[in-house]
């Protein structure tokens, strides 16, 4: 017995000793390397493809001879969905990898664990993911060194707001007075409804929840129902990709056909075009391959992407990766320096031309000093493709309207 | 003997937990994601010695943190007057909810375990007002105020108590009771232990402890969400570590906790994509290969080794 | 036995209540919630023969159905095939994973302590998955079918009819197998296995080829079950979680080795929840409907149990 425990604490200490001196031991990395550390869920699309584009911006800065005569390097880490291994993850980047720039994200409940710890080291931070206010709320005001490229949920709800009443405006035919919002009711889902409620508090708005298919539902029929009594102008959900067509099916089922068919999923499941059932639907993102023909940089990127990775990016993360990068590294340009405080000026300057379109630059949002985009688009899917058709200086097609009812397809 | 096996351990454990103090805050981050699923394998561990299996860990890991965030927010309790709110109070929820409970057996105590967890999940969820919905809650402040070594500190500690408790329960007469209601539940009753008291009190404490690693989660981290803290790796890792290490031992939750914790850390830099595929391989391969776990199979070949230098066979 | 009726007949009772109370207020909840019911009990009916009769609770059990369903959607994306055509080489393959996988697997965890088959099938859900995340990545896809939309109107009331299917295929595997356990000599050594593995070898039969065939039967069903689930829902390699869980829930509510009380049971949570939900707002409590029905039941036969007893 007692030498069974002896035998268990030496093994301990066999397996335990040599990663802990690892993990303590610092990589000597060549001190004129600029490295960016990123964290991403790399199991999930989103983080897959979030820093295989990131890379793909490090590959083009290498092959232009580098950032300031010295070579860029990624180091990418996997947050495997999870607030501690995400921060682990952080500390490494800070202490063993030793980076210059912290980027990456998705998913506020692995950011929340995140934060803390940035704090705690302050370093520039180009963060893609994240949509939360209580992640912004977190970070607090007067931290100088965060910058936020993806909106919060408030500024995608305020930004519907003026696409579409632009959109009615441009468009007599379009009528949005009526609203039915279907949302998971997970934090996204019921954030989004939350701030579709008070944003659009003039208009009639009602909403309701279901069990997305990500979580083990999947099953729409009573939303479906209520949203067809109250026979909404728009009706939006707010979902998963893996909601997607499960939902139209239902939709068809039970005759639903709404005026504007609106999907707000983060990304869409593979071959969506393709269905007969996606024609017509309207979408809201940040970037489609349709945005190639109005933008010369989302055209690069995704040429670069395609040739890399021989597939074209599924997920607006993708960009966002590559905008995260190739961001830092025009400030980095600007600034001559890797030093923090004149990479900050030089962010807060920037007016950098990204592949999502618009050309970003730094504003205060409701607490943070630096968000980068605030607006999503509007799109609709026609003949397969995600079509832009607002903000209306990217709209790459005019919207159709109303949905083609069920019968007539 | 057996004096000197005791401080020789006594010191390669208090070595191994001081270690990380040395390290950095990147091997102190890792170390206490480690010695929190040690703490819940072991408690999980200490009642499934009395033969009830729980899937409830994550219920009360999730209950624990919000009890904790909560008296934080509401109340203004100092984080460490919180981490022994949340043990009192899921401690007592588990001896309420256990007086019900542990009339089951077998996989209808499990079963209902799990489905507690779920309930639990689900009334945070949607008590929207007080529990902050499915966006969570966040705390105004980290414990210690997020510095890495007392943190650490507080989880060794933390987890060296838990240790301690373990080890005092194998020798104390409730272990006598709680594996005799394993072995046999009639002949257990026949000693004139009360099995039902027993299991209560066991289910109940192991209980607070998962209850108290959900509540020092939330303050190292400085928040909760429905979706993280009730997550049901929070159940099933602490299970998988136990059986690697080798179940109904105290050495084999600590085993398997560190050797998959930190296995899972180094497998995701040499294979970002896909690493949990190993990770899973890992698993499968240690049960098919190891039955007993870790601490099992080092017990036997150590067995055999003396039994061989002694001339007899003793297993 | 008595006490099997005792449960049986509140079962029935309670449906029937649950029936006349819909019927009245909300016809339409009642057939979706009768449809849900048939998804749940034909993923739940191949874990309770394999929980009866090999006695192991299969954590990959929902991941093995992911896997037929990635199964048949590439079967039907490379040759073209309907998914409900694609169904007959998927349980045909899905019949030798499944005995591949006991034989070199499971097998071996036999002998050990019960919750090593636990752990080791929590391992291969976790291998299944994310080898599946790797080789198609985690963005969902699905094969779109045109009979999946048929509906249907009764006064006033639309509805899907395709969906129905799923109530027909947990009766299919309920006969299927209840003839099967009853008739045949396979079935029989198997329920003699089930009850008895050391007897059972006493009397000439061989266990582990009982076992193997049980499950990989089992595998089988799971291979029939995730052609269908493509039809109506999209797949993504975590897609089977969540059923692993249902399921466990409906079998332990059904009592171990009781396959009949898995439909009713099914029922039962089916419509409840739709009832649930088809009251605005009431989505988010659907689930503590589901999982305090769970505890419910499974206290309420363990005090009938010691009340018999006394």
């Amino acid at each position: 017995m007692k030498g069974r425990l002896l035998f268990a604490c030496a093994l301990l200490l066999i397996i335990a000793a040599p990663a802990l001196i690892m993990a303590s031991g610092a990589a000597d990395s060549e001190a004129d390397t600029i490295k960016f550390g990123g964290v991403w869920p790399l199991g999930d699309i989103t983080g897959e493809q979030g820093s295989k584009a990131a890379q793909l911006a490090i590959d083009e800065i290498n092959a232009n001879g580098g950032l300031l005569g010295r070579t860029v390097e990624l180091v990418i880490i996997d947050s495997e969905f999870s607030p501690e291994k995400g921060a682990s993850a952080i500390e490494r980047l800070a202490n063993i990898d030793k980076v210059d720039f912290f980027v990456g994200g998705m998913a506020s409940g692995v950011h929340l664990g995140q934060i803390p710890i940035m704090k705690k080291y302050q370093k520039v931070t180009m963060w893609t993911g994240a949509a939360s206010h209580l992640a912004e709320a977190a970070v607090g005001p007067d931290q100088d060194w965060y910058f936020h490229l993806h909106p919060w949920d408030y500024n995608q709800g305020a930004s519907y707001v003026t696409g579409w009443n632009a959109i009615a405006e441009k468009y007599d035919e379009i009528s949005i007075d009526r609203w039915f919002l279907a949302y998971e009711e997970g934090p996204f889902g019921s954030s989004s409804f939350e701030a579709t409620k008070m944003l659009f508090s003039d208009l009639e708005v009602d909403g309701e929840a279901f069990q997305t298919a990500a979580a083990g539902g999947g099953d729409y029929s009573a939303v479906i129902e209520r949203a067809k009594k109250y026979n909404p102008d728009v009706f939006i959900w707010a979902g998963y990709d893996a909601d997607a067509l499960p939902l139209m099916e239902q939709s068809k089922t039970l005759n639903f056909s709404p005026a504007l068919y609106v999907g707000a999923p983060p990304g869409w499941p593979a071959d969506f075009g393709n269905s007969p059932l996606a024609e017509n639907v309207t979408l809201y993102g940040m970037w489609a391959p349709a945005i190639n023909a109005v933008s010369d940089v989302s055209k690069r990127f995704s040429d670069g992407y395609v040739a890399k990775y021989g597939a074209l990016p599924a997920t607006y993360f993708a960009p966002l990766g590559y905008t995260a990068i190739m961001i830092l590294a025009e400030a980095v340009e600007a600034a001559g320096t890797v030093e923090k405080d004149a990479v900050i000026a030089a962010l807060e300057a920037i007016k950098y031309e990204s592949p999502l379109g618009e050309i970003i630059s730094f504003e205060p949002s409701n607490v943070i000093s630096h968000q980068g985009i605030k607006n999503q688009k509007i799109l609709q899917w026609q003949n397969g493709r995600q079509e832009v058709i607002w903000p209306f200086e990217f709209a790459t097609a005019e919207p159709v309207y109303p949905f083609t009812p069920w019968g007539e397809r | 003997m057996k004096k000197t096996l005791n401080r020789t351990f006594l010191i390669i454990g208090v070595l191994l937990l001081a270690a990380p103090l040395f390290m950095g805050p990147y091997a102190q981050s890792v170390a206490r994601s480690v010695l929190m699923y040690l703490m819940l394998a072991i408690s999980w561990n200490m009642l499934v010695s009395s033969g009830q299996l729980s899937f409830g860990i994550a219920g009360f890991f999730g209950l624990g943190g919000y009890a904790s965030t909560l008296a934080i927010v509401y109340l203004g309790m100092p984080p460490i007057l919180s981490l022994v709110f949340a043990f009192i109070l899921v401690g007592a929820a588990a001896w309420l909810l256990g007086l019900v409970a542990l009339r089951l057996r077998g996989m209808y105590f499990a079963i209902s375990t799990l489905a507690l967890a779920e309930i639990f999940r689900v009334i945070i969820h949607n008590w929207h007002g007080f529990t902050g919905g499915p966006n969570g809650k966040l705390l105004p402040k980290l414990i210690f105020d997020g510095a890495s070594v007392p943190t650490y500190l507080l989880m060794a500690v933390l987890a060296a108590g838990t240790i301690a408790f373990s080890m005092w329960f194998r020798r104390s007469k409730f272990h006598f009771a709680v594996t005799s209601i394993r072995d046999n539940e009639i002949a257990a009753m026949s000693t004139g232990i009360n099995i039902y008291k027993t299991l209560l009190m066991v289910f109940a404490v192991t209980s607070a402890v998962q209850g108290l690693v959900g509540a020092s989660f939330a303050n190292m981290y400085g928040f909760v969400t429905p979706e993280s803290s009730f997550n049901m790796n929070y159940t099933l890792l602490p299970l998988a570590m136990t059986l690697l290490g080798g179940l109904y031992t105290t050495w084999g939750p600590v085993l398997g906790a560190v050797l998959l914790g930190i296995v899972g850390e180094y497998l995701k830099l040499y294979i970002p994509y896909g690493h949990l595929i190993v990770y899973g391989i890992i698993i499968v391969l240690v049960i098919l290969f190891m039955p007993n776990g870790i601490v099992g199979l080092s017990g036997k070949l150590l067995n055999g080794f003396e039994a061989r230098k002694k001339g007899e066979v003793q297993l | 036995m008595r006490q099997n009726k005792a449960v049986i007949g509140s079962a029935v009772g309670f449906i029937g209540v649950m029936i006349i109370i819909l019927l009245i207020a909300k016809p339409s909840a009642l057939i979706f919630g009768i449809q849900r019911a048939g998804l749940y009990a034909a993923i739940a009916l191949p874990m309770a023969l394999v929980l009866g009769i090999v006695h192991i609770v299969n954590l990959a059990h929902g991941e093995m159905m992911m896997i037929a369903a990635y199964l048949t959607y590439s079967i039907c994306v490379a040759f073209g095939l309907d998914p409900l055509v694609a169904m007959v080489p998927t349980a045909v393959i899905m019949f030798f994973v499944g005995m591949l996988l006991f034989r070199f697997t499971i097998r071996y965890a036999l002998k050990a302590p019960e919750l090593n088959q636990l752990i080791l099938t929590f391992g291969l859900a976790m291998v299944l998955s994310q080898g599946i995340n790797l080789l198609a990545t985690s963005q969902p896809r699905k094969l779109s079918v045109d009979y999946v939309t048929s509906s249907a109107t009764i006064g006033n009331v639309s509805f899907g009819t395709y969906d129905f299917i799923f109530l027909a295929v947990a009766v299919i595997f309920l006969t299927g197998l209840m003839l099967f356990l009853k008739k045949t000599r396979l079935g029989k050594a198997a329920m003699a296995v089930g009850q008895n593995p050391v007897g059972a070898q006493f009397v000439g039969i061989n266990v582990i080829s009982t076992y193997t065939i049980i499950f990989a039967i089992a595998s089988a069903m799971l291979g029939i079950m995730g052609a269908f689930f493509i039809t109506k829902m999209s797949i993504f390699p975590t897609v089977g979680g969540a059923y692993t869980m249902k399921s466990f829930c409906l079998v332990a509510m059904a009592g171990i080795g009781n396959l009949p009380m898995v439909l009713l049971s099914s029922l039962v949570l089916g419509i409840s929840e739709s009832a649930v939900q088809s009251i605005p707002g009431g989505t988010g409590w659907s689930p503590l409907v589901f999982f305090g029905l769970i505890i419910a039941v499974i206290l309420f036969r363990s005090y009938a149990k010691t009340a018999g007893v006394k």
